[in-house]
């Protein structure tokens, strides 16, 4: 105890000796000094903040958390509708096997009419009706030499009247172009049919949202379809009209030579 | 962690101590005084924050969890049950999803069985045997026949005469008639056969339809075209044939009148002969 106050004593004596280094001394340590620790229980700040964080929690529940329930529940109700009133799964797949069934049936019909239908019986009939048959527009270009075998030439010059070498010729050429629609109009048949067939095909292994899409290529190759069969119509039309002016053209020679014929017996008379 | 700060403090501190008792001027006491005060400006702890500034923030944050995010939930939360109810009312109402499938099949019992009995009516007409063995091979809607179909065609309509018997140009065009006109008859019966299996695909489709959903039946739709292409193809093939059986009735036609043409130049010639006999 002694040796304390003797120390208290000593340091007091170096402090009035030292001033300055004491004031100093004194000055450092005050700021030097670490800061009170805060309690949880005594520091007003930190219960402000418990308060806050507990207050933001239970708002964060109710209001979000309750909010986010509520729009679970809407989107669930959507997502089970969906799924199984609008896109069933099971019935998208009964879809796409009737579009395979379907499928099928096309490979048939396509089948049914690749049957050969040629029934001429010599040889250069065998030759045109193949051409004709053919469904090739490759062979058009031999359309007219065989339709000339088969049918016979325009007469030359000397052996009939100009205009009857008219309308044998124009006749010809109507009969000629139809037939050659005809070859054109198989092929075009041919690739229609394939086309259908590969879209079938994609329907099969289309999601229904891409379904549509395949629709529309469908409707414009069913224009296209309708616009090729409209041309058809076209030349079958064109044909009968040739037939029903040649028929005309029949009576307008007819009263041709039974007005000569009169001309003729008169002249015949006159000279007797 | 505060345990650290703290003996850095306590280890500065002794050290600051000792400098100041052991400084032996003024200069250096200044000295190590500036550093003192240099060294507790740099790692001194950050002044508090005042209370009132974290209510503030607290309150803020609950403005913005109450306000800002409330009325957006509550928004989202309107337009989802909006779209939901445009859905189950307006898109795909249930009942009418129902009712379009009810009129499907009632529209099945309804027309298809009739309309199978009138287009499955007997037509044949004939009463010969040969023609009645002709109109029903004709007409039964068979591929594998075509033989019969010829034998029944050269019974009705005659065999092709002998090479004597006519001219080879008639010859040639009466086998280039009968071969189209068989060619015609056996495309009529591919294209009936084709037919039946056109009407199977469309009551395929109408009885996918009947059991459709929304959502599958694009796919029964975009086949449906799929077979109206086909359909048109057949249609284009009959096209074809009729155009065939046209343009060579013309030509027949043609070929007369050339043959007729060579006649009357073949006759005058004669009758120039004869009279110049005279």
């Amino acid at each position: 105890m002694r040796k304390a106050i003797d120390c208290v004593k000593g340091g007091l004596r170096w402090a009035w000796r030292h001033k300055f280094r004491a004031v100093v001394l004194l000055a450092a340590s005050s700021l030097l000094v670490p800061p009170p620790a805060r309690s949880q229980f005594l520091d007003p700040c930190c219960a402000i903040l418990a308060a806050g964080l507990s207050t933001i929690s239970s708002t964060l529940s109710n209001v979000i958390g309750g909010g986010l329930n509520n729009i679970l529940g809407v989107e669930k109700s959507i997502s089970n509708f969906e799924q199984t009133v609008v896109w069933p799964r099971h019935l998208i797949a009964q879809a796409q096997s009737l579009v395979g069934n379907l499928q099928g049936l096309f490979h048939q019909m396509r089948g049914v009419m690749q049957v050969p239908v040629n029934s001429a019986t010599l040889p250069a009939t065998q030759q045109f009706e193949q051409n004709l048959l053919s469904g090739n527009a490759k062979q058009i270009d031999q359309t007219s030499a065989r339709y000339t075998t088969v049918y016979g030439a325009v007469p030359s010059a000397t052996a009939a009247s100009p205009q009857a070498r008219n309308m044998i010729d124009i006749t010809d050429a109507m009969a000629q172009a139809t037939m050659k629609k005809a070859i054109e109009i198989d092929a075009l048949a041919d690739l229609e049919i394939q086309a259908a067939d590969q879209i079938n095909q994609s329907i099969q292994t289309a999601a229904p949202g891409s379904a549509p899409i395949i629709e529309a290529q469908a409707d414009a190759w069913l224009v296209r379809a309708n616009a090729y069969t409209q041309s058809a119509t076209a030349d079958l039309m064109r044909v009968r009209a040739i037939a029903l002016a040649n028929d005309s053209e029949n009576l307008k020679n007819g009263a041709a030579n039974a007005t000569n014929v009169q001309q003729q017996i008169y002249n015949l008379l006159k000279r007797q | 962690m505060d345990a650290l700060i703290h003996m850095l403090f306590g280890c500065l501190l002794a050290l600051f101590c000792y400098g100041m008792t052991k400084a032996k001027s003024r200069r250096q006491v200044l000295a190590l005084a500036l550093a003192g005060v240099l060294a507790i400006a740099l790692i001194g702890p950050p002044p508090a924050r005042a209370q009132g500034s974290l209510v503030a923030v607290i309150q803020s944050v609950l403005n913005v969890i109450n306000g800002l995010i409330h009325t957006a939930l509550n928004s989202i939360n309107s337009v989802r049950t909006t779209v939901s109810n445009l859905y189950q009312q307006a898109t795909w109402p249930v009942a009418l999803i129902g009712q379009a499938k009810a009129m499907v099949t009632q529209m099945i019992g309804r027309y298809r069985s009739p309309m199978q009995t009138i287009f499955d009516l007997n037509l044949n007409s004939a009463t010969l045997p040969n023609p009645s063995a002709l109109e029903s091979v004709m007409r039964d809607h068979q591929i594998n026949d075509f033989s019969n179909l010829t034998t029944a065609f050269a019974s009705t309509y005659g065999a092709l005469p002998a090479t004597t018997a006519t001219s080879p140009a008639d010859r040639t065009m009466m086998d280039m008639d009968d071969a189209l006109a068989l060619d015609n008859l056996k495309t009529l019966k591919e294209s009936d056969a084709a037919d039946d299996l056109t009407l199977q695909a469309a009551n395929n489709i109408e009885n996918g339809a009947s059991q459709a959903a929304p959502g599958s039946a694009p796919f029964l739709t975009a086949s449906a075209v799929a077979s109206s292409i086909v359909s048109q193809a057949l249609t284009q093939k009959m096209l074809a044939a009729e155009l065939r059986e046209e343009a060579a009735h013309l030509a027949h036609e043609n070929a007369l009148r050339k043959r007729g043409a060579a006649m009357t130049g073949d006759v005058n010639a004669e009758i120039l002969k004869l009279l110049e006999r005279k």
